[in-house]
């Protein structure tokens, strides 16, 4: 049986691919960033993850407004890495476990998720900056990824509370899949951000705290919010930050353990990683462990 | 009123991109999503006023692109994430839009942040 063995709440700012890319990892303004999200890497070459579940948005790049689904999965071998404007990046194809894609979408739909489900398009930026940080590329990616986009571009977006539920509904499908699978859920974008209009540069890291310590330890208290609560706390465009409900709701509902956190504000974006296991939390002040949640 | 929206009027310098906006603007908005197309750019770098005639823009739109009011662009409708591929096309960072919506010169805006070397 495939299984879920965690969660990773991971930002998906477009400018963490281009520092990538120009090999700015030791730079000072970017090494905060990048060295964060180490031990989040070593911890999924360590479990030797199967698969990411990338609950993710397309920034109308593979869909159009004349279009625009609320939900849709991904399903094929692979997907190319979007042009977003600047040209292709020099990184494999997405790999993809078509008959695993396949199975999700099935029980999603039987599961009344009435999912889009979308072949041979390109992915953009909303999974595609992070990923190279998670997981290495060279010769070849290590796993699979089923993609999972979110529509948080234009209203109506989907409740905080839907976006739980999918998660929910995505690990009975994971669980109801025979083959024995290692499964990591990823949940993107945020934290709090604005990038648009004379607001842009809004930040709220003491809401950014909040919410982190809301979606451990009291998740239905992020799904009572509305979108225009997120906007108003967070930079509207922080309101992407209930696709880290669909990772939380894919742990279950018992008590999540953090193993390890990195925020960092630099210019716009609180960029953010998070991993998680399902369990008991770590007792917070002593230890090691402790430490790397610091 | 979209019920989950209510109260979002309130809070200054954010624009909601809902369907009511995305019909009204929908060919512009469409313009700048075809920035993604290496054929497009170079169609735009070398023939602008023909690929905004293309798109059948509006006289108000094709005078916002002229001038890369990019707060103008924001404030009538457009998406800020088919106006970033934009902004790629006409060599602006990010980083140098947001000053421009603030008001701001990149320079006093990247003095605001806590990492002001950050590119």
């Amino acid at each position: 049986m495939a299984r879920i063995i965690g969660g990773i709440g991971s930002s998906h700012v477009p400018t963490i691919g281009v520092a990538y890319d120009k090999g700015k990892q030791n730079d000072p303004a970017w090494a905060p960033l990048f060295d964060g999200y180490k031990p989040v890497a070593a911890w999924l070459a360590e479990k030797q993850a199967d698969v990411l579940v990338f609950f993710y948005n397309d920034h109308c790049t593979t869909f159009f407004f004349d279009m625009y689904p609320t939900f849709a999965l991904g399903v094929g071998e692979r997907f190319p890495i979007a042009d977003e404007g600047a040209g292709l990046r020099n990184l494999p194809a997405i790999r993809g476990n078509v008959d695993f894609q396949a199975h999700i979408a099935e029980s999603l739909v039987n599961d009344e998720f009435d999912i889009t489900v979308f072949q041979d398009k390109p992915i953009d930026h909303g999974c595609a900056s992070p990923l190279p940080l998670l997981w290495p590329h060279q010769p070849d990616w290590p796993g699979t990824v089923v993609p999972v986009a979110i529509n948080v571009l234009q209203y109506p977006l989907p409740t905080a509370r839907r976006c739980y539920r999918l998660g929910q509904a995505v690990r009975r499908a994971v669980e109801s899949y025979p083959e024995d699978l290692k499964v990591v859920v990823v949940g993107t974008g945020g934290l709090s951000h604005q990038v648009h209009g004379e607001r842009t540069g809004f930040n709220n890291t003491e809401w950014d705290m909040e919410f982190l310590r809301l979606l451990e330890e009291d998740p239905e208290a992020l799904m009572r919010m509305k979108h225009a609560d997120y906007v108003r706390l967070g930079g509207a465009e922080s309101v992407e930050q209930i696709m880290w409900l669909s990772m939380r709701g894919a742990l279950g509902t018992g008590p999540l353990r953090k193993l390890h956190q990195n925020y960092y504000l630099a210019t716009t974006t609180a960029m953010t990683v998070v991993l998680y296991e399902e369990g008991e939390p770590i007792a917070r002040q002593t230890g090691p462990a402790a430490a790397a949640v610091a | 009123m979209n019920p989950q929206l209510e109260g979002i009027e309130q809070i200054p310098g954010t624009y909601a991109f809902d369907l009511r906006v995305s019909n009204r603007t929908l060919k512009i908005n469409r313009f700048f999503w075809n920035m993604i197309g290496a054929d497009w750019r170079d169609r735009f770098v070398a023939d602008e006023e023909g690929t905004m005639d293309a798109a059948g823009l509006t006289e108000e739109e094709k005078a916002l692109v002229r001038a890369r009011d990019w707060l103008g662009l924001i404030r009538h409708g457009v998406n800020f994430f088919v106006l970033e591929k934009f902004g790629r096309v006409v060599k602006k960072t990010n980083l140098e839009i947001y000053a421009i919506m603030r008001g701001e010169s990149f320079e006093a805006f990247m003095k605001t942040r806590r990492v002001p070397d950050a590119r």
